[in-house]
């Protein structure tokens, strides 16, 4: 039953001290949110830049297509004029082109060229015909620059006409990436730009480029290059400088990309506004356009950068680390409340057990006064009763009455001398205790003076005696009791007390010899107990409790007592004596 | 019969003055001839059962009146030095005593003893007491 609440009462202990440190749970679970952490942070991020990565493709493949669709405006416009002189067997006047590209309204419409116009082509027998029907029209018409070219691709007819004055009659033979694209839209029979140009009336000398389409001999299509080359009368053209026609194709457009354009190593195109240093993404696509290779180069600007600065990932990061934080901080806590739970269980179990001890200790004292009571005390009684019934019974014979009443005196001497001790022992922790400073050598002769020793004894008090605090009345009580056993028991007439004190570091060590019969080893023990004595209480008078009550005073204090091991002359006791005294209130 | 008649010698163990002068009254009293010991403790006792320390020993056939408390070895310790001893474990032992304690009666009647007699009547003295143990001693037949 017992050993059962034990097992039971440590089984729980147990659990509780197991439950007051981290166990491997506790971190697995800890390490498994951590790892979900950082998968999550991961996928998050991984989403969000794949999710970013598309909306950049998407918005490069959407320029590139936006510049495609817008030439193709264009284009479908000159092919229009095209039309509009196929549809005149190849004949065009100037009127008719004013008149369509009028109608075409081209400030509104289209907004990224500066005109649109008719090229002829005029190999040199025609050039004088040709030149005589135009300064019909227009007297001060001229074909320029000069050149060395077998013929003559001068701009007819350009609308409108006020802001490409400097146009008209320009001959676009002078130069080899405007003769070049017009001779591959010739021999092509499709729409053909020019390389990177600068327009003639483009002020500011930025980049342009010239759109061709041609028409041929009433306004046929040709199968063939040679026939082609053969039959063509002109081009409809268009010039283009090229940042107008971005603005009119990028500009209203809401981008986070920044678009570069080359056609080889001329630049036509560069967009240098929210350039981002170092873009996140970038991209380079050639795209055939009429003829010319052009370089798109792709680049996601600093808004881009901006938008897709998504602070998702970090925040499921940061908050996934906090919340294992405060994970690993409630499982400390835990594990501390039940740590601080044990300290308080065992610190209370500790002051049980004093108190049990406490208790079994008064309840061990109290037996022990049961049993004193029923013997030592008695058995003086019984003897006083006893004498007193010899005393009736001899009360004739004189002589032996007188020793009976010596004898009953005695008894009564020895029950109040045993009275008194039991006081004193049933005393010790229990008076109040008074510390004061006491004298060793002083207070030590005085004890001995009181004690009224025979004249043949001397008390030796050997080197210097402290003087220090300490509880007086249980310093009186401990010497009075050693002193008067030495003078009690001692055998011979003369006898000697040598007190000497040595000096430790938390106790002052009383050496108490005398020069009597001593005490066998094999009482060393027994001497310290209640009631003990060894000698008959007739020869020796002795309630056998000093020792008993020096013990119970030295421990009370912390202090103890021991005879010396060395069977020498005499007995030699050791009183270890506290140097401080701490007073139990 | 007169042959077989040993006077039984008594061996008191008793520290208490008093009560052995109240034994030798008794004795006195009863006209009883039987000689009479007295060892003040138990190491004492052993002196005279084992003849050491210069004592005859004491005469077979003999009793022991023992007390339990008194100094250097009380009447308990004296019990187990008998009984361990081969030569003196059927010694007829009569506990005589004031302690009613119960451990000290389990205590001696674990050691054998022939009885145990709590010294409580002091009215008529030992007077009943030493008249039962001269009957005992009379009627039953002691190891010799």
């Amino acid at each position: 039953m017992n050993e059962d609440t034990h097992t039971r009462t440590s089984y729980h202990r147990e659990k509780l001290v197991s439950a007051g440190s981290l166990h491997w749970v506790h971190w697995l679970v800890i390490s498994l949110s951590l790892v979900l952490t950082v998968g999550a942070w991961s996928i998050s991020r991984q989403q969000i830049s794949q999710r970013v990565e598309a909306q950049f493709v998407r918005e490069a493949a959407q320029s590139v297509a936006l510049v495609k669709e817008r030439m193709e405006l264009y284009e479908n416009a000159l092919w229009g004029g095209v039309a509009l002189i196929d549809s005149n067997a190849g004949l065009i006047n100037y009127d008719q082109w004013r008149a369509y590209a009028n109608s075409l309204r081209i400030d509104e419409v289209y907004p990224g060229i500066n005109g649109i116009g008719v090229i002829h082509n005029i190999q040199p027998h025609q050039l004088a015909t040709y030149l005589k029907k135009v300064v019909i029209r227009r007297p001060d018409y001229q074909i320029h620059p000069k050149h060395n070219e077998t013929e003559y691709w001068p701009i007819t007819y350009v609308e409108p006409a006020i802001p490409n004055s400097k146009a008209i009659g320009l001959d676009m033979a002078f130069e080899a990436n405007r003769y070049g694209g017009i001779k591959k839209s010739r021999d092509s029979g499709k729409a053909q730009l020019t390389g990177p140009i600068t327009l003639v009336q483009d002020s500011k000398k930025t980049p342009g480029f010239l759109l061709y389409t041609p028409f041929y001999k009433q306004g046929k299509k040709p199968a063939s290059k040679e026939e082609r080359r053969r039959k063509i009368v002109g081009v409809t053209y268009a010039p283009f400088i090229v940042s107008k026609l971005m603005q009119g194709t990028l500009a209203s457009q809401k981008r986070q990309v920044g678009i570069k354009i080359s056609d080889g190593n001329d630049i036509l195109y560069d967009e240098d506004s929210d350039k981002d240093p170092n873009p996140l993404f970038s991209k380079k696509v050639t795209i055939d356009f009429y003829g010319r290779a052009w370089e798109f180069d792709i680049r996601s600007d600093l808004s881009f950068r901006e938008a897709s600065a998504n602070n998702q990932p970090l925040f499921v990061l940061f908050g996934g680390i906090f919340i294992d934080s405060l994970l690993l901080g409630l499982f400390l806590f835990l594990s501390q409340a039940n740590r601080r739970a044990l300290n308080y269980a065992d610190q209370m179990t500790t002051e049980l057990k004093m108190q049990t001890e406490n208790l079994e200790k008064s309840n061990a004292e109290l037996n022990d006064f049961a049993y004193i009571a029923s013997h030592d005390l008695k058995s003086p009684l019984r003897g006083i009763d006893q004498l007193a019934t010899w005393i009736a019974e001899d009360i004739d014979n004189k002589e032996e009455t007188l020793s009976h009443l010596t004898m009953m005196r005695s008894r009564v001497n020895r029950m109040e001398n045993l009275l008194n001790d039991l006081l004193d022992y049933s005393k010790v922790g229990k008076i109040e205790d008074k510390i004061q400073s006491v004298d060793c050598k002083n207070t030590l002769e005085s004890i001995y003076d009181l004690l009224s020793p025979p004249e043949t004894f001397t008390l030796e008090i050997s080197g210097g005696l402290p003087v220090f605090d300490t509880v007086d009345t249980a310093f009186h009580l401990v010497f009075r009791n050693l002193i008067s056993n030495s003078i009690k028991h001692h055998n011979g007439d003369d006898g000697t007390i040598t007190i000497s004190v040595e000096e430790q570091e938390h106790f002052y060590i009383f050496r108490v010899q005398d020069d009597g019969p001593g005490i066998e080893q094999k009482f060393h023990e027994k001497i310290f107990g209640l009631y003990q004595t060894l000698r008959p209480k007739d020869e020796v008078e002795g309630s056998g409790m000093g020792l008993a009550i020096i013990k119970k005073t030295l421990e009370y204090y912390g202090g103890s007592i021991t005879l010396s091991p060395e069977q020498t002359q005499g007995a030699c006791f050791f009183v270890s004596w506290p140097k401080r005294v701490s007073v139990k209130t | 019969m007169a042959k077989d008649y040993q006077e039984v010698s008594i061996l008191m163990v008793e520290d208490d003055d008093i009560d052995a002068m109240a034994i030798a009254r008794a004795f006195k009293k009863l006209k009883l001839l039987n000689p009479l010991i007295r060892a003040t403790d138990g190491l004492n006792a052993l002196e005279y059962l084992r003849g050491t320390k210069d004592r005859d020993p004491i005469q077979r056939p003999y009793v022991l009146l023992l007390d339990i408390n008194m100094p250097r070895m009380n009447g308990l310790e004296l019990l187990e030095e008998i009984r361990n001893d081969p030569n003196l474990k059927d010694t007829p032992i009569f506990i005589l005593t004031t302690s009613k304690a119960e451990e000290d009666m389990i205590a001696a009647h674990n050691y054998n003893v022939a009885g145990y007699i709590v010294k409580s009547d002091v009215a008529d003295g030992f007077i009943r007491v030493i008249e039962l143990l001269d009957s005992y001693w009379r009627v039953v037949t002691l190891p010799s």
